[in-house]
Parts: structure tokens; sequence; C-alpha cells
């Protein structure tokens, strides 16, 4: 009797399976229990990845989880060694999965049900050709840092790759080491990616939480980059700027600092708010706190010329051009805003000019035009 | 004055010769003949020479016998004349050095190039010399106790000849008109086909790709797959990979066509469906463009992704990171999902793009001049079959020059079975090149 009630009910998940598998909505069962179907799946002697993927997904949207589809194509890949789904060798779609992967597979996919970040999940992510490791509560990098990164290269090559300009002005004629400083490095995306990228490069790598710095340190290890990167704690509110100096002026900051609003952190997903440094992330009633302290720092750290870059809200440039113009003694101003990959004002290149440009104020608006690169 | 008008007159009788034939039209009674003489030409000599027979044990013998004909032919007899004529009026030229920097350049190149042709050419009149002088010699042999001698003097015939086979390939080979494109990397496509009987088309894309992935393990190449769209039940519907390494292009040019499959479908039909069933995939095989060729401007390009709306940045933590590029005056649209990276995305994305309008580029460039080539390569007018897979008779058939291998799994293994195929495949096809540009060469002189 037993058996024959396991056997109708394994037919009846099996025929809502294959309703979920035509794209329709998944049955209402899996929201109360998701645990059932788990153990229908494990019944089943042949499951490919295929049908993992579509499994999962149906769990997941059940249950409300965004970006079902994908959470649940990333954690199939990862288990099978995969960075994506369509990078999945060509046999491992139809060939069934080993009882293993199939327990790992539910075990994460047990994690990302309390919408933890897949990146959390897998425990590694990618930021432009790394593989990161990724840990809570230290900020996953967002895509539109990766373009951050490449107006930094795009700058420190044209620098060096230029020196007739420069020669004008007494500086050396190469750039043999640009030194660059991280304020708040996180995962260390930025300045490990700045490294791989310009070997001839060292950089200075901060962040205020010993869990950040942990992980940048890791993750320079992992690539092989911990020679030409200095990692500290430091608080850009408490810490002492002579800190940062180990290396002398640097050439470049380069920051992706919190700049969310404080009145739009209630927003944010709950994948966000439950799981990363909300430290990372709230910038203050004007997004702009620590913005503001590390172009206050600025002058003392950076070399003559030396350029600032920042990610911000889409509001922030011309917030910070107000800003900068109510601070004239800071030397700086904003020689380009560039926008990200979908159109919005995401970055922001800073200049300090030389001490000597400071006494004309009509200088302001065009302070560096002895530079490369500069749009005046 | 007079060395640059001798220059001059030298290329339009020379390198550009098409210019004389159209300048000096002939009435179109004479072109007419002419052109049928060029067809009869065409089809009652060289391609029966050419054609290769069924059976294929010996068509290697052949191949060399082709070009040992082809040597005889009156056509190239008068080619490597005028070739021999003009290196002589070169080398006078050169010599006379009363021309500007750019002339003398020019000039000496093609002079090296015409050097090594014609001591080649040379070498062959040689070897067939002394052929003659052998064969003389055995008819003079004819006592009894010469027969030793005889013997001797055959061998050595057979070795010269073997000799000369050599050469004349070596030669024909290096007057074949090279393609523009043989050193690229390629982008490779293969889709498959309309289903009428189970999976056959699926799962035979699946081999299929499977076969390139290890013939460019075979070939020593790197194979990047770029996306791959998997079929439900198990099989293929699309996928491309991008293949580097040496000459990529050159060997799997003659790849691109409709392959057509025949087959019992494998796995989970009805009886009703247990039969043969006939299907088919395409392969589509595009030249990589070096970074330079082709300009793709930032404004013409309208990027999709799924992130694009809303606030962005610290915001939101999304990871769908695929991207869709339209390229706005063309309307191409390319995907790319294959990197966890969305700036890798777009990379590859982009790279996909710049190929496919350097694909458009180069089928113009193609269209205008090899409308002639009987083996249509690299374009997409691919809607001819190209070759048979009859896994009943565990056979694949290229209709192409109707070549035949057996045992089909390890002709899917993309070693040395497949390897052997495209050569074939090449040295037909140089063999018709060589024909075309001999035939050009023939109605350029008999056209004045």
């Amino acid at each position: 009797m037993r058996l024959l009630t396991s056997l109708l009910r394994r037919m009846l998940l099996g025929l809502q399976n294959l309703y979920e598998g035509e794209g329709g909505s998944p049955a209402k069962c899996c929201v109360l229990n998701p645990h059932r179907l788990l153990r229908r799946q494990n019944f089943s002697a042949k499951v490919t990845a295929t049908e993992l993927v579509s499994y999962w997904r149906g769990v997941f949207e059940a249950n409300g989880i965004p970006e079902a589809q994908e959470s649940s194509e990333y954690i199939v890949s990862y288990v099978l060694g995969a960075k994506t789904f369509h990078s999945l060798g060509a046999g491992s779609f139809s060939s069934p999965l080993t009882l293993e992967h199939r327990q790992q597979i539910q075990q994460l996919s047990m994690k990302r049900l309390q919408r933890m970040p897949v990146q959390y999940v897998l425990g590694e992510w990618d930021f432009r050709e790394l593989t990161l490791k990724m840990r809570p509560p230290v900020f996953i990098p967002r895509p539109e840092t990766e373009d951050l990164v490449s107006l930094v290269l795009e700058e420190e090559l044209q620098r060096s790759g230029s020196p007739a300009v420069i020669v004008g002005h007494q500086c050396p004629t190469v750039v043999p080491h640009p030194v660059i400083l991280e304020i708040g490095c996180g995962s260390g995306a930025i300045a490990l990616s700045l490294l791989s990228k310009l070997p001839k490069s060292r950089v200075i790598a901060v962040d205020k939480e010993e869990a950040a710095v942990n992980l940048t340190r890791e993750n320079a290890q992992r690539l092989q980059l911990q020679d030409r990167i200095r990692i500290l704690r430091y608080n850009v509110f408490s810490g002492s700027w002579e800190q940062l100096l180990s290396w002398g002026p640097v050439d470049t900051i380069v920051s992706n600092p919190p700049y969310v609003f404080h009145g739009d952190m209630t927003h944010l997903a709950e994948e966000i708010l439950s799981y990363e440094d909300h430290g990372a992330l709230d910038g203050g009633n004007d997004g702009m706190r620590v913005i503001k302290k590390i172009l206050a720092l600025a002058p003392c750290i950076l070399k003559d010329h030396g350029s600032v870059f920042l990610e911000v809200d889409p509001r922030h440039p011309e917030m910070v051009e107000n800003w900068l113009q109510n601070h004239p003694d800071l030397s700086l101003s904003i020689s380009a805003t560039h926008k990200d990959l979908f159109g919005k004002p995401r970055f922001l290149h800073i200049q300090k000019h030389k001490a000597g440009d400071r006494i004309n104020k009509n200088s302001f608006a065009c302070p560096s035009i002895h530079l490369p690169g500069v749009s005046c | 004055m007079k060395p640059h008008r001798g220059v001059g007159l030298f290329r339009s009788l020379l390198a550009n010769c098409f210019h004389r034939y159209h300048h000096h039209g002939s009435p179109l009674v004479k072109r007419i003949g002419h052109m049928m003489e060029l067809s009869i030409f065409r089809r009652n000599y060289l391609l029966n020479i050419v054609k290769p027979t069924l059976s294929f044990n010996d068509w290697s013998r052949r191949y060399h016998q082709d070009f040992r004909a082809l040597w005889k032919h009156e056509a190239v007899e008068k080619y490597l004349k005028t070739l021999n004529r003009e290196y002589q009026r070169v080398g006078q030229l050169l010599n006379s050095g009363s021309m500007n920097e750019y002339d003398q350049s020019t000039l000496s190149k093609r002079h090296t190039h015409l050097s090594t042709l014609v001591a080649a050419f040379q070498e062959i009149q040689e070897a067939e010399r002394e052929v003659q002088e052998i064969e003389s010699m055995c008819t003079k042999l004819d006592g009894r106790d010469e027969k030793q001698l005889l013997e001797l003097a055959l061998e050595e015939k057979e070795i010269i000849n073997q000799k000369i086979d050599t050469f004349c390939k070596k030669f024909f080979q290096s007057i074949v008109p090279r393609e523009k494109h043989d050193e690229s990397d390629v982008i490779l496509e293969v889709t498959s086909g309309r289903t009428t009987g189970g999976d056959i088309c699926q799962q035979f894309t699946k081999e299929m790709f499977e076969m390139y992935q290890n013939y460019a393990d075979y070939k020593c190449w790197t194979f990047d797959i770029l996306n791959y769209t998997p079929a439900e039940i198990g099989g293929l519907h699309h996928a491309a990979a991008h293949i580097s390494g040496d000459c990529v292009y050159r060997y799997l040019k003659y790849e691109g066509g409709t392959h057509r499959v025949q087959r019992i479908p494998e796995t989970g039909l009805s009886s009703r469906m247990q039969r043969i069933h006939t299907g088919t995939m395409s392969v589509v095989v595009l030249p990589q463009p070096e970074e330079v060729d082709v300009k793709v401007y930032p404004k013409d390009l309208r990027i999709d992704t799924f992130r694009a709306k809303g606030a962005g940045g610290q915001h939101v933590n999304t990871t769908d990171s695929a991207v869709r590029i339209v390229h706005i005056p063309t309307g191409l649209t390319v995907e790319c999902q294959q990197e966890r990276s969305q700036q890798l995305n777009k990379e590859i994305a982009l790279r996909t793009l710049r190929t496919r309008l350097y694909q458009q580029i180069i089928e113009k460039d193609f269209s205008q001049k090899q409308n002639a080539r009987k083996l249509q390569i690299g374009t997409r007018a691919q809607s001819e079959r190209i070759r048979t897979y009859n896994f009943t008779q565990d056979r694949v058939t290229d209709h192409r020059i109707s070549y035949d291998v057996r045992n089909i799994k390890q002709f899917l293994c993309g070693e040395g079975a497949l390897d052997e195929l495209i050569n074939r495949l090449l040295e037909s096809a140089e063999m018709e090149a060589l024909i075309e540009h001999l035939e050009n060469f023939k109605s350029l002189e008999g056209g004045g």
C-alpha cells in the first residue's frame, strides 16, 4: 500500500515537473514545501544538468527568489566545474549527474533560498579577467566597477605612453612605477585588476573592515600579486594620512566609496540588506560622506597633477562639482565625467593641480591643460 | 622616358592583362567563339584530367599524374614561355638601371619571384632531357649482354620520373594563386537542420561540433566555445567556436556547407519511427579578422543588458551578465553569455560583431572576384549538400570530389580520416584554381 502511494506521488510530481518545464507557473505546493520536491529529486536515479536547472528554477520562482533561472544555472554549472551554463562542456548537458553533485547543488540552492547572493553562495565571482573569492559581509563588486578599472588603466597607459608631454613640465620622462591608492578595497577587485594589468605598478589597498582586508589579502595571494600590494586596515575618518605615504605621494587614488543615499537604503533588495556590509554602501544623507573625506585627503596624498577616480551615484557629479567649487583650497577639479555601460553618469575623474596654479582662481575651470587626456 | 614606357607596357602585358582584354574588345562573334572554345577546353580537357575516379585508393598517384599531364599541356607551355620571356626582360630592364626607385623595387621583387619559378622550371626540363637520353639509349640496347644495363637504365628512368612528378607538383603549387585569408583564425558555427525524424539532426550537430573540437586538438589549435545552445531532448541546436592556430582557415574553409545525415534514430521512438531518417546540419566558417580590419564606432552600437533598468551601481546586485550588442547601421545582433564578467561578455560580443561585419565585406569581395569557382568557398551560399554521413552503410561521402570514407565513428573522431579528406579537398581546389588561373591567362593571350 505504501509502495502504491509513493508511486502515485512520484507520478503526480513528475507531471508537475513537466508542467514547469514548459514554462508555466510552478504548482503551488512548491511554495509551501520545497523539501517534498527535493525528495523526489533524490529518488530518481537519472537527472541531467538541464533538468536540474529547470527544477531549481521552479523552486526558486515558487519561493520568490529573484533571478531564478540565472541562480539555478550558476549553481549547477559551478558544481559541474564551469563558470556559466553556456560554457558548460558539450557532453555535460545531457549526461546524468552523480549523487554527490546533486547533493552539492542542493546544499548551495538551500543557501540561495535564504536570499543569499549567488556570489556568496558560490564563494567566488569574476571581475574582469580575475576570479575572486567572495565572502559575506564583504561588498560584492558590481559590473559597473569593471569600467572604473578601464578608466584608470586608460589614464595610466596614456601617461606612460606619451612622455613628451610630461618632459615639458620637469617630470620624469617615463612613469616607471605608478603608485596607486585604493580606498575601501573590499574583496580587492579594483586593486588586483590594476596590478594584473599594469605589471610595473604598485598598489596600497586600504579598508576599514578586518574582513575586507583579510579577503583582499587572500585574493592577492591566490592570484600571486602579493608582492606589489600593501594592504592596510585604515579608516579615513580616524587614521592619519601619513600612514598612506609608505611609498611616497601617490599618482592615482581610486575608490568605489559607499555612495547610496541613506534614505535609499531601505529600498535595497534583501540580498544586499541581509548579507552585505552596510558600511560599504551607506553614504550618509547626501551619499557623499566618504566621498568628501577622500577628496579632503587627496591633496595631501597625491603628487602634482595626480588623479582621483571615483564611482558615484548619477546625482553626484553635479553635487561634487559644486562642493569642490566651494572648497578651492583643495586644488581639485573635475576633469571628466564618464558614463557607465547603461548610460548613467557614474565615474568622476578629478585632478589635482600644481600648487602654483591655485593663485589664479580663474584657472579653476581649466586647471591642468598640461596633462594629456584632459578635456577642457 | 623610354624605359618608363617599357615598364608600363610590360605591366599591361603581363600583370594587368584584364585591361588589355577590355580595351581591345574583339568583335562579338569572335568573343562568343572564344568563350565556347573556353568552355570546351574546360570540360573536355582539363577537368577530365583532374576529375578523380570513384575509387580512391590510387587517388594520390593519379593526382601526381594530373599535374604531370597538366605540365604537358599547351596552355601551360605557353604560360611558361611567357614567364621565361618576362623573366629575361625584367632582368634586362633591371640591368639597364635607368628607372626610378619605385619601379626598381617592384621589378626586382617580380624578378626574384620569377627566378624561383624559372629555376624550378629549368630543373624539370633538365630532368626531362635526362629521361629522353635514357630512352634513346634504351632503344640502342638490345643485345643479351646488355640486358642488365637495360634494367639499370629503366630503374634510373623511373627514379627521374618520380622526381619530375614531385617537381611538377611543387611547381604548380607555387603558381597557384593564394587565398587571402588562409592564415586567419576562424569562427565556426554549427546549426542543426529541421528534424524529420526524432532527434537525429540535433544529435548529429552535436557529434559534428565535437568532431571539429577534436580536429582542433589534432591540429594543435585552440578551440574556444563562444556559445552553445543544447536541445532539450539532448543534442545541439546551435553552437559557435573561435578557433585559432596555424592556417586554420585554410584547412576549414571547405567544411562550410550543408552536411546530410542518414541514420535510424537511436533513442526513445516508437517502432513506427525505427527506419532510416534523413536530416541535415549546416556549418559556417568565417575567417576571423585582425583587430584593425574593421572599424566599429561606439555611436553605432546599442548595448543591451539585463541590468540596464533601475538605479544600478551599488543599489543592485544582479548576476545576469549576458550582453547583446546591436550594430545599428546594419542591424546585426550578437549576444554573449559565456562569462560571469559583463565586461568580458561585452568584449567577446564585440569581437564576434567585428567578425560578422568583416564577413560581409569579404562576401562582397568574393562574389565580385570568384564567381566561377566551383567549390563555393567560405560564402554563405551553402544551400548545396557537400557531404553525406550514412550511418546504416557506415560511410561518409564528399559530393564535391566524390570521395568515400568507411568507418564513420573513426571519421567523427576528427583525426586522421578527416584530415585526409580535408587535404584531398585542398588539393583538388588548388588544381581548380590553377586551371582557372591558366585559363584566364590563355583567354588573355588569345583574346587580344
